[in-house]
C-alpha cells in the first residue's frame, strides 16, 4: 500500500463541511416534521375514512414503502419537468424525502392509533373527561410513549438518507465531501471525516432523542442499540 | 323515592339485544346486587347507567330527573353522581397509582390538590396500597389494579357506586375488607349496584338481589329468598348450579 494518510489538507475544508453537514440535518428535520404532518392526515384518514379513502392511502403507502426513495426523487426531479413541474435540487430533495416519510410514518402513527386502550377512553368518559382532556392526559401520553421509539429511529434513517441530495446536486455534507474529493483526491480522509460527523450528528439526535422520550413520555429508548 | 329509576329500557351493540325491557328502582342507599351467568349483561346495565352505552328506548331518572343520554351536559350530571368500578379495572396505564386516584378529583371536580391527595392517600391505605403509590398499573397484580380502581372511584365522593365483579381478583380476606367498607360506605347513605359471583359476598351484602339472564331481568327478591326459595325456575338452576360449583 503506498497511500499515507494525510489529514492536514483535508482539515483545513472541516468548516465547509460543517456547514454542509448543517444543510442536511434541515433537510432532515424539515422532511421528518412535514411527513409526520402528511402522515398524520393519512394514518386519521385510514383510520377513521370511508373503504375509497382508505384504498387510496394504502396504494400511496404501498407505493412508497416499496421503491427505492432514490428513484422516487429521480421522478420528481427529471419526470416532472416533464408536465412543466421544475423543482430545484434542494426541493426537489426535501420534497421526495417528504412524501417518501409520510409514507412511513403515516404506519407508524397508525399503529399508534390502534394501540390507544378503549378501556382507558372509557373511564376517563365517565370520570367527565372533556375530549380535550382525554386527548392531553389520556390519548397522547399512550401515543406518545409508543410511536417516541420507532419515530426516533426513522429520524436517524432519515438523517443518513439526506446523503441521496448529493446525487442531485444539494451540496449538503455528503455533497460537500465529493467536492472537494474532486479537488483534492484525498478520498479516504474526506469520507471518514465526513462518516465521523454523521456519526457524531446521528449520535448527538439519538442522545437527545432518547432524554426527550424517557423524560418527557416515558419511553423505552436505549441510547446505545 | 327511588334515587334511580329505570322503566322498560331496551338497548342494544349493534345488533345484539343486550338489555331487554328492564325495570330496576333502587332507594338511596341501597345495595343492589346482580347476578347472572357470563354474557347476560349485567356489565352493560352498569355501563348503560354512566352513559356509554346509550338506551334505544325507554327511560332513566336520576333523583326524579329524567335523563336525556343525548345531552352533554346531562351526562356529565350523571357521571358527577355515579362512579364506576369495572370489571377490568381501567386504569390509567400511563400515570402511577396515586395519580391515577386523584388526577379527576384535582382536574374534573377542581378540588384542593391538598386535600385531593390526603383523602386519596387515606383511601389508598385503607385498601392496603400504600407502599405502591408510584407504581404504575402495569407493575399490579389484578387484585391491586382493582383495589386502586375501588379507591380512584370512592375519592370522587358519589352518591352512587356501580361496582364490576370487585370480589374476583381479591383474596378472601380482602373480600372481608371491602366487605366492610361497602357496609360503612352504604350506612353512611350511598347506593351501590354490585355485580358479583361470590353468592356469599352477595348475601352478606344485599339489600336486594337481581337475577338477570339473556338481556333481561327474571327475578328480584331478597338476598334470602333468592338463594333458599326463588320465585323462578331459572333463578334456582342458576343458584344451584353456582352453589354446586363451590
Ligand atoms: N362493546 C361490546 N360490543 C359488542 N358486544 C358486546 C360489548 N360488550 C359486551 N357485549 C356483548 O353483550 C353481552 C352482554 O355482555 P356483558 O359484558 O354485559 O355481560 P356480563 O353479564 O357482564 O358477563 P360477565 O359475567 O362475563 O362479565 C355479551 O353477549 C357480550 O358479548
Ligand atoms: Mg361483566
Amino acid at each position: 500500500m503506498g497511500y499515507t494518510l494525510v489529514y492536514t489538507q483535508v482539515l483545513e475544508f472541516l468548516p465547509y463541511l460543517i456547514k454542509g453537514a448543517w444543510i442536511s440535518l434541515q433537510i432532515a428535520i424539515l422532511a421528518f416534521f412535514g411527513g409526520m404532518f402528511f402522515g398524520l392526515i393519512l394514518a386519521t384518514v385510514r383510520t377513521f375514512g370511508n373503504n375509497i379513502s382508505n384504498k387510496i392511502v394504502i396504494c400511496y403507502v404501498t407505493f412508497f414503502t416499496n421503491t427505492p426513495q432514490l428513484v422516487q426523487i429521480y421522478f420528481l426531479f427529471f419526470a416532472l419537468p416533464e408536465f412543466g413541474i421544475l423543482l430545484s435540487p434542494y426541493i426537489a430533495v426535501l420534497l421526495g424525502m417528504t412524501l417518501n416519510a409520510a409514507a412511513y410514518l403515516c404506519e407508524i402513527q397508525r399503529a399508534g392509533f390502534l394501540s390507544i386502550r378503549q378501556n382507558e377512553l372509557d373511564a376517563a368518559k365517565t370520570l367527565n373527561f372533556s375530549l380535550f382532556q382525554q386527548v392531553k392526559y389520556v390519548i397522547l401520553p399512550h401515543i406518545m410513549r409508543v410511536l417516541f421509539p420507532p419515530l426516533s429511529n426513522h429520524y436517524i434513517i432519515m438523517t443518513l438518507g439526506t446523503s441521496m441530495a448529493a446525487i442531485f446536486g444539494v451540496e449538503e455534507l455528503t455533497g460537500r465531501a465529493f467536492n472537494i474529493n474532486s479537488e483534492t483526491f484525498r478520498s479516504v480522509e474526506i469520507f471518514s471525516i465526513t462518516a465521523l460527523i454523521y456519526i457524531v450528528i446521528t449520535f448527538i439526535a439519538t442522545f437527545l432523542l432518547a432524554i426527550i422520550g424517557r423524560y418527557f413520555f416515558k419511553a423505552k429508548i436505549r441510547i446505545i442499540q | 323515592m327511588p334515587q334511580i329509576k329505570i322503566k322498560s329500557i331496551n338497548a342494544f351493540y349493534e345488533k345484539l339485544h343486550v338489555l331487554k325491557n328492564i325495570e330496576l328502582n333502587v332507594s338511596k342507599g341501597e345495595i343492589v346486587s346482580l347476578i347472572g351467568p357470563s354474557g347476560s349483561g349485567k356489565s352493560s346495565l352498569l355501563k348503560m347507567l354512566v352513559g356509554l352505552l346509550i338506551p334505544k328506548s325507554g327511560k332513566i331518572y336520576l333523583n326524579e330527573n329524567l335523563v336525556n343520554f343525548k345531552n352533554q351536559s346531562d351526562l356529565r350530571t350523571i357521571r358527577e353522581q355515579i362512579a364506576i368500578v369495572f370489571q377490568q379495572y381501567n386504569l390509567f396505564q400511563n400515570m402511577n397509582v396515586l395519580k391515577n386516584v386523584c388526577i379527576a378529583p384535582t382536574k374534573i371536580q377542581k378540588r384542593d390538590p391538598k386535600e385531593v391527595n390526603e383523602q386519596a392517600l387515606n383511601l389508598l391505605e385503607k385498601v392496603g396500597l400504600k407502599d405502591k403509590l408510584k407504581s404504575y398499573p402495569d407493575e399490579l397484580s389484578g387484585g391491586q389494579q382493582q383495589r386502586v380502581a375501588i379507591a380512584r372511584a370512592l375519592c370522587l365522593n358519589p352518591q352512587i357506586l356501580l361496582l364490576d365483579e370487585i370480589t374476583s381478583a381479591l383474596d378472601p380476606e380482602l373480600v372481608k375488607e371491602v366487605l366492610d367498607s361497602i357496609r360503612l360506605l352504604a350506612s353512611e347513605g350511598m347506593t351501590m349496584l354490585i355485580v358479583s359471583h361470590e353468592m356469599n359476598f352477595v348475601k352478606e351484602v344485599s339489600s336486594r338481589v337481581v337475577f338477570m339472564d339473556e338481556g333481561s331481568i327474571i327475578e328480584i327478591n331478597n338476598p334470602r329468598n333468592i338463594f333458599e326459595k326463588p320465585k323462578e325456575k331459572r333463578t334456582l338452576d342458576f343458584v344451584s348450579k353456582i352453589l354446586k360449583e363451590k
